[in-house]
């Protein structure tokens, strides 16, 4: 072999092996993800936690529709145009089409994104909001709210909280979830409201329940198991504690006690006893509160919460 | 002439590859810092993972954000001294710990707000853990930062002292590349999770035009969070430029 082929043949294995090495290292960052492709999917883009398929109006157009008619119902601004995506996100573990309402610059206006069933998830506008001197006051704001979740189609029922929302100016109003009269920890329409009275976002989170136990232990066995578990803990710290609310919730299993379980709650919930332990003593200096669900069927520990 | 394109296009890519996924000398660093001995089973009774994730996840976004993370730590390494002696360089910071508007040395009514570093594995948290902000403040030295999140609970609120300590202008107007996110009252771990989880979801979905405002107005909107109690919501709260879309850029004041 010639030195002049060989110094040729060693460019060429030079320049294939850094062009298979640069596409190694970028597919650590950049994974194509062709499990979701059809006709719809224009490209793909991959993220850790996120996965997302691009979406066009022609092929997906009751998506579009659903996104415009929400659009249109919360009264938020009309872009010069849209994109669409699937998204698969894997913090969550969620899966919905999400159409962005994009101003002449490309700059998204509000996003709306569509769950599984076809049903609105979250509608939220991403143009900047006013800020004016004053605010609306709580009762127009709740009345906006409320026709704002009616005509996107949602039924709001029961109570309504609302407070003032530092981050927007505005208010925030919730519908808690109740089943057969028992909240739903953490199932809720929401609205936030912008200090000049337009809509700001509108939210539904919503849960699948499992089965009523066909018998509950009684708040007296709840109690007993709680303070149980209580005391193991907060004896090692020479802490104390007080059990300052007892009741019934429909929760999402999850691992908060026991570090070998996912600590991301399970989607399907069940009825338990909710508690909340405030710890006196040392522990209240690093730790005020603690939750605990206890398995209203059984009284087994299906985890809880913290607040640091 | 093929082979020498070739050549010169692996090259190309290799430089830019290097350049976006190295954190290399040239990126702006990142501090991020959890407290998680202070949340153990020897001081708890049980060991809450929640700061494991929090931690994880924002070194992993962050880098993807595109900052180097020059200084982290999770546990007995993460001490207020560690953090004030390499804090200055960086131009973003994230913290998951307790964190309180707690009374300035001179006393009511005047704030000094902090949180707790790690206690270490042999003893709990107490008063002697906190950071403070006046403390940061002077290692700051008038430095602004571009992204400062504090993972704790009361660092959002009217009267916190963080936000300065780094710079940052309580307004939500600044014309400045800078963000400020914290929550206003007691806040769940599991909230904590799930809203910086979809902050950062948002944020790093590879649209140039979204901005960390955005990121928080999606995050702050898409409820299910769980609260303490009636009077006290689930309430997160920024300050900063509403335009800026937290990439690292160059400080252009200070």
């Amino acid at each position: 072999m010639s030195a002049i082929r060989f110094t040729t043949k060693l460019k060429s294995a030079l320049g294939i092996s850094l062009l298979l090495a640069c596409l190694t290292v970028m597919g650590g960052s950049f994974r194509t993800d062709t499990a979701h492709q059809t006709g719809t999917v224009a490209a793909t883009q991959s993220l850790p936690g996120v996965v997302a398929l691009a979406l066009d109006a022609a092929s997906s157009p009751v998506v579009f529709s659903h996104a415009i008619v929400a659009r249109d119902a919360l009264g938020f601004p009309v872009g010069v145009r849209r994109s669409g995506k699937h998204v698969q996100d894997k913090f969550q573990n969620l899966e919905y089409d999400e159409v962005d309402e994009l101003d002449a610059s490309g700059r998204p206006i509000s996003m709306t994104q569509i769950d599984g069933s076809g049903h609105l998830r979250v509608a939220v506008r991403l143009d900047e909001s006013p800020r004016p001197s004053t605010r609306i006051a709580r009762d127009p704001a709740l009345g906006i709210a409320q026709r704002g979740a009616i005509s996107a189609g949602l039924t709001v029922a029961g109570t309504a909280q609302i407070d003032a929302d530092g981050a927007t100016d505005g208010w925030t109003v919730r519908w808690s979830r109740t089943q057969n009269g028992i909240d739903v920890r953490g199932d809720e329409t929401r609205v936030q409201v912008r200090p000049d009275g337009h809509i700001q976002s509108l939210a539904r989170v919503e849960h699948e329940l499992a089965s009523e136990p066909t018998q509950r232990i009684k708040a007296d066995r709840a109690k007993e198991i709680v303070a149980r578990q209580s005391d193991s803990w907060f004896a090692a710290t020479g802490s104390g504690y007080t059990i300052e609310k007892m009741d019934v919730q429909w929760v999402g299993p999850n691992g908060a006690f026991d570090a070998t379980k996912p600590i991301d709650p399970q989607p399907v919930y069940r009825l338990a006893w909710v508690a909340n332990v405030k710890p006196s003593g040392d522990a209240s200096k690093y730790l005020w509160m603690v939750t605990l669900y206890v398995d209203a069927g059984d009284g087994s520990i299906l985890g809880g919460d913290f607040v640091e | 002439m093929k082979r020498a394109r070739l050549l010169l296009v692996s090259a190309l890519i290799a430089a830019s590859t290097i350049a976006s996924t190295a954190p290399g000398a040239l990126a702006q660093q990142a501090q991020v810092r959890s407290n998680s001995d202070g949340f153990s089973v020897a001081c708890l009774g049980f060991t809450d993972t929640y700061p494991q994730q929090l931690y994880s996840l924002a070194v992993s976004q962050m880098s993807r954000l595109g900052y180097a993370i020059a200084n982290s730590s999770i546990g007995a390494s993460f001490t207020g001294n560690a953090f004030l002696s390499t804090v200055a360089p960086a131009y973003a910071v994230y913290v998951h710990s307790h964190g309180d508007n707690y009374w300035a040395t001179s006393g009511y009514p005047r704030v000094d707000s902090g949180f707790l570093q790690d206690p270490g594995k042999s003893r709990c948290n107490n008063s002697s853990d906190i950071v403070r902000s006046s403390s940061i403040k002077t290692v700051t030295a008038g430095g602004p930062f571009n992204l400062v999140i504090m993972s704790t609970c009361f660092l959002g609120s009217d009267n916190s002292t963080m936000p300065g300590a780094f710079q940052i202008e309580k307004t939500k107007l600044s014309p400045q590349p800078e963000f400020y996110l914290s929550y206003v009252g007691h806040v769940y771990d599991s909230s904590m999770l799930r809203f910086e989880q979809a902050f950062w979801s948002y944020i790093n979905s590879g649209n140039p035009n979204y901005t960390l405002w955005g990121a928080f107005t999606y995050a702050n909107s898409i409820g299910g969070y769980a609260y303490p109690s009636a009077s006290d919501p689930f309430m997160p709260n920024w300050w900063g430029s509403a335009t800026y879309n937290g990439r690292p850029i160059a400080r252009t004041n200070g």
